[in-house]
């Protein structure tokens, strides 16, 4: 497979405070295209940190980025938004859909966002597309108030897919749902795996973290693989327990 | 090009949607900002009328700006010197005016002292002789059907110097040969008073026994609330000696003379009075226009200023609510930041949600000026002649969208940087 993104050595700092905290400390991580990994880890070892980093939310401090063997550790504003629209999907735990909006419409926000400009009829087909893609293209004009948490959650995976990003990046995209719906979110993110796009799933829920390639512990900024990627089929009893104590 | 034309496409969309998810704020927007828009319209509507019906009057009755102006002096021969100098010229014309009653004679014009026709100014004008004793012309008279006016004498097409707009019939031909029934053309007024009374055609200029036929080819507004009359000199001079018409106790005479400014008549003029005695003789460069422009603009700047004020207030009204808007979309802001928005983009959704806010208040303010000033002109039109006719000015609808548009990136522009600014890890922390 491609590898599309290599971190090296990346440090993320946070000052201001009366000691400087170490966030992200020395993260080495490749991740290729089609591939899944799992990030996970105690609340406040720096798993939302290096998400951000990896969005182009946020700079290291110190490390390199590569992407498509291109370093953008030290993007410029302007460029970072241009590749998080055309690389990168997102999805968070609190689904930021806008509540005047659609369903339909909350997708295509990610696709009206000054990066270009399609014409309706293509923008609306590519919003039907992402929105069968996670299986709820019958809501396309509904709005977020009148949908379950799992639908609101679908639709902001259909916003992530919509510009078919490269990589998709999930901030404990279950956390604020029950198992089963959070299971089939995780199908959802899991499907775009399929087409060659890579996922990194942040997440404290060690069944779905066990259902990617691979699964990375961050503790205390420090990254490292746990173990090898387990079949779907395999009996979740053997899964390792991740990010803390089973629950 | 094409970047810039999606940038702007998305900016407006989502200020769009922005506008429409909080139609009662923008309204309220709309609200604070409405008065300073609707006082920039109206103070630049008002100006522009009152600018057009000033100016318009004052052109037909002062003279077009740069023309030259001779007040002759009452000294012996002087029109004679004058209408001799400018006989067949075309770069300056003399106007001798005077006095002349149209209708029955022996009878109190039904206008005396040739009032406008709805005014009474009292009674009949006083006649001063050489000994300086006065006496009323028409004392001890009936009242009867005739018309008093003022009757201006031309040696030739005064147009060039006040441009009189013609409302019917034809203007005075100065080509032809003259003719013994003199020729009259009549301001507005006086074409109101021979609609409203029928006199006999016949017409008496004050010192003067003779009574002529005079006939009427024409009407002009010339900006005159007094009935007059304008005829050929040569015409006039037919039956009346111009000695007569000039004649200072003959009653109200007096004699300008209009020139181009580069016409050597003046120093002619000037010369030949000087040879008959006239010690004071000096020539008006006619400057109204502008000088009314000046004064209408100081009026219009001070107007506009005081606007300008309701409008800031306006504007910080539209501030406020798009500071407390943007507060309430930090995340909104942040997100569409995560999906690749670019600041610019972000501080234009702003941008575009208070200046469409601003044009629709400017839309507003100039749709309310309008209708009123159809209401009023439907209305107070038939009792105030001045607004007869009266359209909205064009460069008033423009301010009010200049206006809008000012005070929407007024009120938006602060919020626009805050929109910018914020971070995408607030969706993180969320």
């Amino acid at each position: 497979m491609t590898e599309l993104i290599r971190l090296t050595g990346i440090t993320k700092v946070l000052k201001g405070q009366k000691e400087p905290r170490t966030i992200l400390d020395g993260v080495d991580l490749t991740v290729r295209a089609g591939e899944s990994v799992a990030i996970v880890g105690r609340s406040g070892s720096g798993k939302s940190t290096l998400l951000s980093v990896l969005g182009l939310f946020d700079r290291p401090d110190s490390g390199t980025y590569l992407l498509d063997d291109r370093d953008i550790s030290r993007l410029p504003e302007r460029h970072a938004a241009k590749l998080r629209s055309s690389h990168f999907g997102f999805v968070f735990q609190r689904f930021f859909l806008l509540k005047h909006l659609t369903a339909a419409q909350n997708v295509a926000m990610a696709l009206i966002n000054g990066q270009g400009w399609q014409p309706r009829r293509e923008r609306r087909a590519r919003v039907m597309r992402a929105l069968e893609q996670v299986g709820i293209e019958h809501l396309a004009k509904n709005r977020p108030t009148k949908m379950s948490g799992g639908e609101q959650q679908r639709v902001a995976i259909a916003r992530a897919l919509v510009r078919d990003p490269r990589i998709l990046l999930a901030d404990e995209p279950t956390g604020a749902l029950d198992t089963e719906t959070g299971s089939i979110v995780i199908d959802a993110l899991q499907e775009a795996t399929t087409r060659g796009c890579a996922l990194i799933l942040v997440t404290h829920d060690r069944d779905h973290a066990a259902r990617m390639g691979r699964i990375h512990d961050l503790q205390a900024g420090v990254l490292s693989e746990r173990a090898p990627a387990l079949s779907l089929s395999g009996p979740t009893a053997q899964l390792p327990h991740v990010g803390g104590p089973a629950a | 090009m094409m970047r810039l034309s999606g940038r702007l496409r998305s900016a407006m969309i989502i200020g769009g949607q922005g506008i429409r998810a909080r139609k009662l704020r923008t309204l309220l927007s709309m609200v604070s900002l409405f008065l300073g828009v609707l006082a920039v319209v109206v103070v630049q509507a008002g100006a522009g009328i009152a600018e057009r019906l000033q100016l318009a009057d004052l052109e037909l009755q002062a003279g077009k700006d740069g023309t030259k102006a001779l007040y002759l002096p009452p000294v012996a021969g002087a029109g004679q010197a004058v209408a001799d100098v400018v006989a067949g010229r075309s770069d300056a014309v003399a106007m001798f005016s005077t006095n002349a009653t149209i209708g029955e004679p022996g009878v109190r014009p039904v206008n005396e002292g040739g009032s406008p026709f709805d005014e009474n100014w009292g009674g009949s004008s006083q006649i001063c002789d050489n000994s300086g004793k006065c006496y009323d012309p028409n004392a001890g008279k009936p009242q009867g059907q005739a018309i008093e006016l003022r009757i201006t004498a031309l040696t030739g097409d005064v147009r060039d110097f006040r441009p009189y707009r013609p409302r019917s019939g034809q203007w005075l031909d100065f080509g032809t040969t003259p003719l013994l029934a003199p020729r009259l053309v009549l301001n507005e007024e006086a074409a109101k008073g021979f609609e409203r009374y029928h006199v006999p055609a016949e017409m008496r200029v004050n010192g003067v026994t003779a009574g002529l036929t005079p006939q009427i080819i024409g009407v002009v507004k010339d900006g005159n609330s007094q009935p007059q009359a304008y005829v050929r000199l040569d015409e006039l001079t037919n039956w009346i000696p111009l000695s007569k018409l000039t004649d200072p106790n003959g009653g109200f005479s007096d004699t300008q003379l209009l020139m181009a400014g580069s016409t050597p008549v003046e120093q002619v003029v000037i010369a030949k009075l000087k040879g008959l005695g006239a010690t004071d003789v000096s020539v008006e460069t006619i400057n109204s226009r502008k000088e009314m422009e000046d004064e209408l603009n100081l009026l219009r700047l001070i107007f506009l200023a005081m606007a300008g004020l309701v409008l800031v207030i306006g504007a910080a009204g539209v501030l406020n609510v798009g500071l407390a808007t943007v507060g309430e979309r930090v995340e909104e802001f942040a997100l569409r930041r995560a999906v690749g928005t670019p600041r610019a983009v972000l501080a234009g959704i702003v941008l575009a949600e208070t200046l469409l806010t601003g044009l629709f208040t400017a839309a507003a303010a100039i749709g309310v000026s309008v209708a009123a000033l159809k209401a009023a002109t439907i209305f107070l039109g038939p009792s105030q002649p001045f607004l007869q006719g009266v359209e909205f000015p064009w460069s008033a609808g423009v301010s009010g969208v200049i206006a809008g548009l000012v005070a929407g990136v007024l009120g938006g522009f602060v919020p626009a940087i805050r929109a910018a600014g914020i971070p995408i890890a607030t969706v993180m922390r969320a």
